[in-house]
């Protein structure tokens, strides 16, 4: 590790109270470029331009470093890239390319600063700037947060164009022609004379060329990729099974395995008896790892076997045994003693409230599992020399310190072949499964060890979403929402998740409210306060982390004001939107969902507005009360990103994201009986099947000046708007997700 | 010894007999397009075809599995020629993570060899055992009836 | 009717599945010896198993849907996945049963999986309506050739003897409540209650 890693490692800066502290060691580095990893082991005749480029007389490589868990940035980075660089849609391979400080996420941490997005004053500015500066003194290569086009949209255009610049320049001196004379196409130099140079044939005389960094790129009225349908690079290899994650890869004289540890999360082991899982068919040892045991095998399913027929004497849990006692924690953290940050107190709230009547209700949001659908896994095989991991993950970087900690090597001989992921959702931001499959290997060292997580052990030790409650107050006045007192209690699950990877984080944790604090609505009286719970089981970042439960807090309780009021939901959030760009997307669904039009017997809308990331969204969902229960029908969603990279890919993003908050807000919740996760498998997490998928219509806006992503932000206006949507239908209202605990779907 | 026919070839294992087919096929014999993803039936991402039928393989004790025509989705098209199904898929953009992608397009073949003109209903009778975590179940529902408009064009 | 019972306890022991299940000796009520009391007492054991979600998740009616209920379930529903037996009670019109289903003599030993056995899983017909029913529903249903199969008890005895997916009711594998009693116990309360002369409660 680097001495600079050594110094920042332990703090990572989120707070604001953390911030000075980071100019101050910051500015010498922050302005340094990193080295580019590519020219490490250049062969000869081969050229790169920069980290992202590398052409030989064979072909063209696009290094695209942000982790694929589905969302197809592999394909979108390629798209920025080869818009500047004018190849041909295809005609290059890309590589996830080895981890390296030169891959530091430039947007990742901005949703860190205590502002809100909207806010793009000086301070804020500055303070982004701040933060992005700590990302890079860290090398912190990060795929998460929906930052991954924020990071590269300048970036790798500018990358691309570089390239294009330098084989231009290669190409004149070649020819004689000058470069203004030159244009470039589909991976080759075009000659006024129309002959043509492909790139591979210059790669030679342009590694001999300083990169020419003077370029300009183009304006969108050029672009031939983005903002236009490219088909995913990976979408052939998925549809005939030929892609291969993670758990699919073979390595030479590889054994599986797979572990079993303290279902009682963070708890120790006391006693084991393998005797009869050692004598198991196919077995070949059973090893110590840290708070439990791996079995290693011929194949996985007798390395399961052989683990389920292991009795054990488990620790207690660090933390309450029962779920009851979790939320009792919750509920008692509504105190000075506790309180995170005040985030708002606009108006004055005392004012509104001893004026007028109070309204006033109280939410939960529980733990939910991540469960992406490609369990856990990962190869690692250890020598004296090296360790070689191979895993799909979204915290390279990290991933290097964590397993190097283990085998006693270097973070640099920790050799990483990142792999294209059966989902993740925050799920594989996680190290706990590498660290397992680095402490096997270690001890077999020499051999390679793919361990292999059943899913029940996968559900077992998911780091779930933190749960969290809330307490609203609100006034109404002449048919208008008047003031919101709104206060969330949760677990900090940024510092749940950061302090694994042994990173403290100080200050308040913007996720407890993140979707309530930084609402751009305007109210006349608004007073949003969030309270930390001290840790309970662990927690991680979940698809969109704090906007789903605060999110579906605020905007319920913002939708119950509003018809305590008897003014119409989606009138009255567009009357009280002060943010221009957010009420646009408002009026989008509105638009979309016919809003206003008589609706048929039995069936109810509801709207939700939730900014997450940085991008407004506003769905309506519509369902109908059927006999057999709730069945959702339509759902209409809006979200301004800024640019749209691409529609199709977009489309399928938002619409997963609708099925995947919906889902979960149907049916998902992970408890804790005798401090261990109640729900084994998806049949107790189930989520959303094809015969309750809505139609869902989808519009992406482009009114706002940014580019953000796309990953997370549909999510969190599912939930209110479908609880909104059932209260329309039926007059019910229910507090408290998963729904399913207060009301039956088809 | 057991020997098994997959994609029409002739392939012996000598494991237990217990085990499930999915794990022969992807630890012993390397056909790692069918993908583990629960182990009780409940996400269909391990679907292959037995005897024609769309089955979970992570269900089938291989012992069982002796004489019985198995194709994987490594028999049923390739990138270079595929499947309409595949072809569709592909057109359609439907994979996200993609990790279940195998099991819903064998799902899917299977249940356009049932139904080669499937209404909305029967892909939601047929279809509602595939998990896909990502949900890109719209584009499920487009795709398979650009296949079946593929298969009746012939 | 004694040489019946004692054929039908000479098969039992004959079985592999109901060896390991000796601690229950049938006595074959002599004919007439059952009164009406103990033929009801048998009954209500008897409806103890029909309505256990082991068998009663089967023996849904008219609806073609199986139910997941009891204590792996929580709260009662259709069979996830929106499974349908249909008019085969098979599944064979959209996704048959024994996609999941096995059919296969190997145990089921992974806990939540499908259950399997040696024959074709399937949804029981719909006259022997058994989900949410009360003890005199099914008690009606069972003692009717009509809605019975056309059987008589010993034959209703019978048929729970060979199959196997009744069988699965008092072996359904970790992670699952078997039903009550045994399958000895409960063919004999099956006898017993035919020996009563098939009464009914009346509420």
């Amino acid at each position: 590790m680097s001495k600079l890693g050594t110094i920042t490692r332990r703090t990572f800066l989120i707070g604001s109270a953390a911030i000075a502290g980071g100019i101050a060691f910051g500015v010498y580095k922050v302005k340094q470029t990193p080295d580019n990893p590519l020219s490490d082991d250049l062969a000869e005749g081969a050229a790169t331009f920069n980290p992202w480029v590398l052409i030989d007389s064979e072909k063209v490589t696009l290094i695209v470093p942000h982790a694929d868990k589905g969302q197809g940035v592999a394909s979108s980075q390629a798209a920025l890239l080869a818009e500047e660089l004018d190849l041909e849609w295809g005609g290059f391979e890309t590589s996830f390319g080895k981890p390296s400080v030169a891959y530091w996420n430039t947007a990742m941490a901005e949703e860190g600063v205590p502002f809100m997005s909207t806010d793009e004053s000086t301070t804020a500015e500055t303070m982004r700037g701040v933060m992005s500066g700590a990302m890079k003194l860290m090398g912190l290569q990060g795929t998460g947060g929906s930052s991954s086009m924020p990071d590269s949209f300048n970036k790798l255009r500018q990358a691309g164009a570089t390239a294009r610049e330098t084989l231009k320049l290669a190409a004149a001196n070649k020819t004689g022609v000058a470069v203004t004379d030159l244009n470039t196409e589909n991976g080759r130099v075009v000659l006024p004379d129309g002959t043509t140079i492909n790139y591979t044939e210059l790669a030679a005389d342009a590694a001999n060329l300083a990169p020419v960094q003077d370029v300009s790129l183009r304006e969108p009225g050029e672009w031939k990729l983005i903002g236009k349908p490219m088909p995913r690079l990976d979408m052939p290899g998925k549809a005939t099974g030929t892609l291969s994650y993670g758990i699919d890869l073979e390595i030479d004289n590889m054994l599986h395995a797979t572990i079993k540890v303290n279902p009682r999360q963070g708890g120790t082991i006391n006693s084991f008896d393998a005797t009869s899982a050692e004598a198991m068919p196919g077995v070949k040892q059973v090893v110590e790892i840290t708070n439990g045991v791996a079995v290693i095998a011929t194949n996985t399913w007798y390395a399961i076997q052989a683990a389920n027929a292991i009795e054990f004497d488990w620790g207690d849990a660090p933390y309450p045994a029962e779920q009851e006692d979790h939320w009792k924690e919750i509920e008692s953290s509504f105190t000075a003693e506790r309180l995170d940050k005040e985030w708002r107190n606009d108006g004055d709230i005392n004012i509104a409230v001893a004026d007028n009547r109070i309204f006033s209700a109280e939410y939960r949001s529980p733990y939910v599992a991540h469960q992406p659908l490609e369990p856990l896994n990962a190869i690692v095989k250890v020598t004296d020399s090296e360790v070689e991991v191979w895993t799909g993950h979204q915290m390279p970087r990290l991933l290097q310190q964590q397993v190097a900690a283990i085998t006693g090597h270097e973070a640099e001989q920790v050799v990483f072949h990142n792999q294209y992921m059966g989902g993740s959702f925050g799920h594989r931001l996680e190290f706990e499964h590498v660290k397992q499959a680095a402490e096997i290997a270690n001890q077999m060292r020499g051999t390679p060890i793919k361990m292999t997580y059943s899913r029940e052990e996968d559900f077992a030790h998911d780091f779930p979403r933190h749960i969290a409650a809330a307490r609203g107050q609100g006034v109404v006045k002449d048919g208008q929402v008047h003031g919101i007192d709104l206060s969330i209690a949760s677990v900090s699950p940024v510092n749940s998740q950061m302090g694994r990877a042994g990173l403290s984080v100080p200050g308040p944790d913007a996720q407890i409210s993140a979707g309530a604090w930084n609402n751009p609505y305007n109210f006349e009286h608004y007073r949003m306060r969030a309270y930390r719970t001290p840790e309970l089981a662990p927690v991680s970042s979940w698809r969109a982390v704090g906007a789903n439960g605060a999110g579906f807090f605020f905007d319920s309780f913002l939708d119950e004001l509003i018809h305590e009021a008897g003014a119409d939901p989606m009138q009255e959030r567009i009357r009280l939107m002060e943010h221009d760009v957010s009420r646009k997307v408002l009026e989008a669904v509105a638009e979309m969902s016919s809003w206003g039009s008589e609706s048929a017997a039995n069936t109810g809308k509801g709207v939700a507005f939730v900014e997450s990331f940085g991008v407004p969204t506003a769905a309506v969902v519509e369902v109908e009360n059927t006999d057999n229960g709730i069945r959702i029908t339509n759902v209409w969603l809006a979200a301004d990103v800024g640019t749209v990279i691409d529609p199709v890919n977009f489309e399928n993003l938002v619409q997963g994201g609708v099925v995947w908050g919906l889902g979960h807000a149907m049916n998902c919740e992970i408890t804790y009986a005798d401090g261990k996760a109640q729900q084994s498998n998806y049949h107790a997490h189930e989520g959303m099947r094809i015969y309750q998928c809505p139609n869902i219509e989808v519009k992406g806006l482009e009114n706002g000046h940014k580019v953000r992503g796309i990953g997370e932000p549909p999510v969190p206006v599912t939930a209110p708007a479908l609880a909104n949507a059932i209260y329309a239908a039926t007059g019910q209202r229910i507090r408290e997700l998963p729904l399913n605990k207060h009301i039956d779907f088809v | 010894m057991i020997e098994l026919t997959i994609n029409g070839d002739t392939h012996s294992v000598d494991v237990e007999p217990e085990m499930p087919l999915l794990w022969v096929l992807r630890d012993e014999l390397g056909f790692t397009g069918t993908k583990y993803g629960c182990g009780i039936a409940q996400c269909g991402a391990c679907t292959v075809h037995i005897d024609g039928m769309a089955v979970r393989s992570c269900q089938r004790p291989v012992g069982d599995l002796a004489g019985a025509d198995i194709k994987t989705i490594e028999g049923l098209g390739n990138p270079e020629t595929m499947h309409a199904v595949q072809a569709a898929w592909t057109e359609q953009q439907v994979a996200q993570c993609g990790y279940c992608q195998s099991g819903q397009v064998m799902q899917a073949a299977a249940l356009l060899s049932q139904y080669p003109q499937p209404t909305d209903e029967q892909i939601d009778a047929v279809m509602s055992g595939n998990l896909c975590r990502c949900g890109t179940y719209p584009r499920i529902r487009a795709a398979i009836h650009a296949a079946s408009a593929k298969l009746q064009e012939g | 009717m004694k040489t019946t019972w004692l054929a039908l306890c000479m098969a039992f022991t004959s079985t592999p599945l109901l060896a390991a299940d000796d601690s229950v000796e049938i006595n074959a009520p002599a004919p007439g010896s059952v009164s009406e009391e103990q033929g009801l007492t048998a009954w209500s054991r008897v409806f103890e198993v029909a309505s256990h979600p082991r068998c009663a998740n089967c023996h849904t009616g008219e609806s073609d849907r199986p139910m997941w209920s009891g204590p792996s379930y929580g709260k009662a529903r259709p069979h996830g996945m929106n499974i349908r037996a249909g008019a085969s009670r098979m599944g064979v019109e959209t996704v048959a049963c024994q996609t999941c289903h096995s059919t296969s003599e190997h145990a089921q030993d992974t806990a939540h999986a499908a259950p399997r056995v040696g024959m074709a899983w399937r949804l029981a017909p719909p006259e022997a309506h058994w989900f949410n029913r009360s003890s005199v529903e099914i008690c009606e249903q069972l003692r009717d050739p009509a809605t019975n199969g056309d059987r008589t008890v010993q034959q209703l005895a019978e048929h729970l003897n060979h199959d196997l997916i009744l069988h699965w009711a008092w072996h359904p594998g970790p992670g699952r409540e078997p039903a009550p009693y045994s399958l000895l116990e409960h063919i004999n309360d099956l006898l017993a209650w035919g020996a009563a002369g098939t009464p009914c409660p009346t509420k």
